[in-house]
């Protein structure tokens, strides 16, 4: 058995794993509390829509602990890699459910965004013990976690800029509301809901740390009424929030003039016939853009990570697969460069990237020049990290002579010598036996199918 | 002041886990702000019902 170090904040229960499948125990204190979940019908109610994750209770409990086992999630990510609608959608779901759980005398007791994962384009509540029994009197615990985990970088990204999501991933309890109050516009003050619920909030919190209220007692009960009246709002505050438009630097890549059309279908006609070769289970799509070559690997594989680094990007692909109803398509923002380092306590409560994703295949399409030439990262180490991350990859090698090479070396001196195809199958091969190599029609570029050495 | 706040949060905390801080000034601005949308939350709700007596009437 070996408990996992992401879950050791609640008393109320803790994972683990055992024979590499996981578990979550239930304490003995927190019984009542689950056993009201289970027979008032809020997780009836809520499994049937489809918003909190499914388990079976284990009879390999330890002490006067319950265990259950609850349903395999494919791929755990965190907050900050989301897009603007991901963290909005995952705001509204949790909204929804605490709305559900007052009905059945329960509440929320933690409003953390980490308790939400995406299977595919959908969210997924995945704490099963965040649900206690109604105090009548009390307020909502997790109001000041809901708006530093949700509504701030909404709002940061709504009013501010959307890279500003990146706040999150220092500050894991959510972006604290007095930066998020000095960081939004003036204009935000005059918009109720956010002067409510972030700049009074903040202002709140900055006054009574220091000298407590008078009349907090005399105004301490609280009805479920205003329980109704805070989750209404923050409903329609989460709701209102939109982007503005605007433009990045990838947002219109397909639409541009990287492909003729003849090279276009030619590239997806080799795409799909090495996935047809390898017949991967899981396919990381790198760089991928609004997700064109996730939903043809789609077709091949069972399910598919589309990871991009622009912000704008991950949102369009994860706005169409959200239209389309997809389960197996899941949109992250990653940088490839950059990616989401182990953090947290002792760096063991939120992992890397690469330590929670096991994938089949990985797909670096038209990539390899950005990392090589734009990011100046050698050849060698791509071939190293490609090598690590699955065991097939098919990618794509971008000649100097390409249009967008040269774009790319137009500003800049050339550094590269070393930047040739003679070279790059050299070094890769050093790492990978190369089992395909086709040329793209109408292009300079070439696809290769390889698999890792042994 | 401060110790009977401090007593009036560790009631609430009594009979449930909190073992997230709620925060003082978001547990006491919580208070207010619950208060003063209520009011919001009950105009809307009874527009709602007006405007569901009206439609199943049409």
């Amino acid at each position: 058995m070996k408990q996992l170090a992401s879950s050791f904040r609640d008393p109320a229960g803790y994972l683990f794993t055992k024979d590499s499948v996981l578990y979550r125990s239930i304490s003995a204190q927190y019984k009542t509390h689950y056993e009201h979940l289970m027979s008032s019908g809020l997780y009836q109610k809520l499994t049937s829509e489809r918003k909190l994750v499914t388990h079976t209770q284990e009879n390999i409990g330890f002490e006067d602990n319950i265990t259950i086992k609850p349903e395999f999630i494919p791929v755990i990510s965190y907050p900050y890699e989301w897009a603007f609608s991901q963290l909005k959608d995952a705001a509204l779901l949790t909204l929804s459910i605490q709305k559900d759980a007052l009905e059945h005398g329960m509440t929320l007791k933690d409003a953390s965004a980490f308790n939400v994962q995406f299977v595919g384009a959908a969210p997924l509540f995945i704490d099963t013990l965040s649900f206690e029994l109604l105090n009548a009197t009390q307020p909502w615990i997790a109001y000041r976690q809901f708006c530093q985990h949700f509504l701030a970088p909404l709002s940061l990204m709504a009013h501010v800029d959307i890279r500003l999501l990146s706040l999150f991933e220092t500050h894991l309890d959510g972006i604290p509301l007095d930066l998020t109050s000095t960081l939004l516009p003036f204009s935000t003050r005059f918009n109720f809901s956010l002067f409510l619920h972030i700049h009074m909030h903040a202002k709140s919190q900055k006054k009574f740390e220091r000298s407590p209220s008078k009349n907090t007692t005399s105004r301490a009960a609280f009805s479920l009424t205003k329980h109704k009246a805070l989750i209404d709002s923050l409903i329609t505050t989460i709701t209102k929030l939109t982007l503005p438009k605007i433009s990045t630097e990838w947002a219109d890549y397909y639409s541009d003039d990287s492909y003729t059309t003849t090279g276009l279908i030619s590239k997806q006609t080799i795409v799909s016939q090495f996935l047809r070769i390898i017949k991967p289970e899981t396919v990381c799509d790198l760089g991928a853009n609004d997700g064109f070559f996730s939903l043809l690997a789609k077709q091949h594989a069972q399910r598919v990570i589309s990871t991009d680094y622009d912000p704008l990007c991950v949102e369009n692909n994860y706005l169409r697969l959200k239209s389309q109803n997809s389960s197996d398509i899941l949109p992250l923002m990653i940088n490839i460069t950059n990616t989401s380092p182990a953090r947290g306590w002792n760096h063991t409560e939120r992992l890397a990237f690469e330590d929670r994703i096991q994938v089949d295949c990985s797909l670096a399409l038209a990539l390899i020049h950005h990392l090589a030439i734009s990011n100046n990262i050698p050849l060698v180490f791509l071939a190293q990290y490609f090598s690590s991350l699955s065991p097939y990859l098919i990618i794509e090698f971008v000649p100097k002579t390409d249009k967008k090479v040269k774009t790319l070396l137009a500003t800049r001196k050339d550094v590269f010598p070393t930047y040739t195809q003679e070279s790059f199958e050299e070094i890769f091969a050093e790492k990978f036996h190369i089992l395909e190599k086709v040329a793209i029609d109408n292009s300079e570029r070439t696809l290769y199918l390889m698999r890792r050495l042994k | 002041m401060k110790l009977l706040l401090a007593t009036l949060m560790l009631t609430f905390c009594s009979n449930s886990y909190c073992y997230i801080d709620p925060g003082t000034g978001s547990f006491i601005f919580q208070l207010f702000a619950a208060g003063a949308l209520t009011g919001i939350f009950a105009f809307k709700s009874y527009w709602q019902s007006f405007k569901n007596l009206f439609s199943r009437k049409k």
